[in-house]
């Protein structure tokens, strides 16, 4: 037997593992095999932890499909109103535990305004991107009543930006409270289910802003001030995506 | 076939590969639906390219990410005994207790591994596809799967520490 050579690395087996190595590689692989037994132990663990996946989970694929599932592609279009999808309405609620001291802070600490608007502006985006049955109050089917109803309450005109052109469409938008008045949200969604909201709230500062980045995780936010109005863009993509679709939204709003 | 139809024909991969990620038939079924409302909402919108299923898995888990973004870390951590997917057919005494365990050891892995290695193992997505549908580098896939399984290896007792690895060479070895 050939003395031992460099070990098998973990990508060269989950390759060689799931078949996914053109052949020359594959061969090689096959042939340091031989005389690693650790790695030999590895791939017989895999084998069972895949038939263990299989006997654990494939039950539900051949199963009978209930109406409820069948039923969202026989309507016309989805209808709202459906009895509340119980993890999502627990999540919401959780959510909004968060924000009820979020903003309660934000209220008691009133220095610095920027910092409020992209905590505010996050805290909406987390509490209502989670939203399946409500995610918004009005619809952008009601486009008229929309754009009334929140200039009305925001006591400016209110237009929501189109982000067609970057593939996100306005899914509709709603009021919410924030220190210095009401502020609103809109959300909008892409063809892939990835949603982004703009946060437009009233700031007590009226001083203009720069561009400027906030984030918690994977979710980021890009917001700036014009005009006594604060805003903020929130979404989970890279911050130079994130920023173009901002200018987009900036474009318009201006 | 009309989109539709080709949309209906995914359901029942949708729902197994949902059910294993939320490890609860109702809940699975209503990330499902919550999908399938958004397939409908948007196909007209999809790309022309691309294959329909990977799309469809895309959204669901764009969905699945969105809901456990904000769920309590406690809330991934399952008893075994409420393990609510029983087992497709019904196996030996010995061969019940390996898949609970594997069961429950798979319920603590992060939800990028459980994502990724549930939609390579059990959904059979070649790397390309399940690169495409959870949106990242193929080489990030590759080591996300090693991963996942080594973390299995270690919960389930397979590890051997009397078998130690071989030397893993540090990053920058000097004779290359």
């Amino acid at each position: 037997m050939t003395k031992p050579q460099t070990p098998l690395s973990d990508e060269e087996l989950i390759g060689y593992f799931h078949d996914a190595l053109p052949p020359e590689a594959r061969a090689l692989v096959e042939a340091r095999l031989a005389g690693d037994a650790e790695a030999q132990a590895r791939l017989a663990d895999w084998a069972a932890q895949d038939a263990a996946i299989g006997a654990l989970y494939d039950g539900p694929a051949h199963a009978p499909v209930p109406e409820r599932l069948t039923g969202v592609l026989r309507r016309p279009a989805p209808r709202r109103g459906r009895a509340p999808l119980r993890l999502a309405a627990a999540l919401a609620l959780l959510a909004v535990g968060g924000a009820g001291g979020w903003l309660g802070h934000a209220r008691l600490a009133p220095a610095n305004g920027a910092v409020d608007l992209a905590e505010a502006a996050l805290t909406a985006h987390g509490t209502y991107v989670v939203e399946v049955i409500h995610p918004i109050e009005v619809p952008a089917t009601q486009r008229e009543h929309l754009d009334t109803w929140m200039s009305k309450r925001m006591g400016t005109q209110m237009r929501p930006p189109d982000l067609a052109a970057s593939g996100f469409a306005l899914m509709g938008g709603r009021i919410l409270p924030s220190g210095d008045g009401p502020a609103g949200l809109y959300m909008y969604e892409n063809a892939d289910g990835k949603r982004i909201t703009l946060y437009i709230s009233p700031q007590r500062d009226e001083a203009d802003s720069a561009f400027e980045y906030a984030g918690h995780g994977p979710t980021q936010s890009l917001y700036w001030k014009d005009g006594g109005l604060g805003y903020a863009v929130v979404g989970d993509m890279p911050r130079d995506r994130l920023r173009d679709l901002a200018i987009e939204a900036y474009d318009q709003l201006l | 076939m009309s989109i539709l139809d080709e949309i209906e024909a995914q359901i029942p991969a949708l729902r197994r590969y949902a059910h294993a990620l939320m490890r609860d038939a109702e809940a699975g079924d209503d990330l499902v639906q919550d999908c399938l409302e958004r397939a409908v909402a948007h196909h007209r919108a999809r790309r022309p390219d691309g294959s329909l299923k990977a799309w469809l898995f895309s959204i669901l888990i764009n969905r699945h990410r969105d809901l456990m973004r904000r769920a309590p870390r406690p809330g991934h951590l399952v008893a075994v005994d409420d393990l609510a997917v029983e087992p497709s057919r019904p196996p030996g005494q010995e061969d019940h207790m390996a898949l609970r365990e594997t069961g429950a050891a798979i319920a603590r892995l992060p939800d990028d591994q459980r994502r990724a290695l549930l939609l390579v193992v059990l959904e059979g997505a070649s790397f390309a596809e399940a690169a495409t549908a959870l949106d990242i580098p193929m080489g990030t896939l590759m080591s996300r799967l090693a991963r996942a399984r080594e973390a299995l290896r270690g919960m389930t007792g397979r590890e051997r520490p009397n078998r130690s690895t071989p030397d893993r060479h540090p990053a920058g070895r000097p004779d290359r």
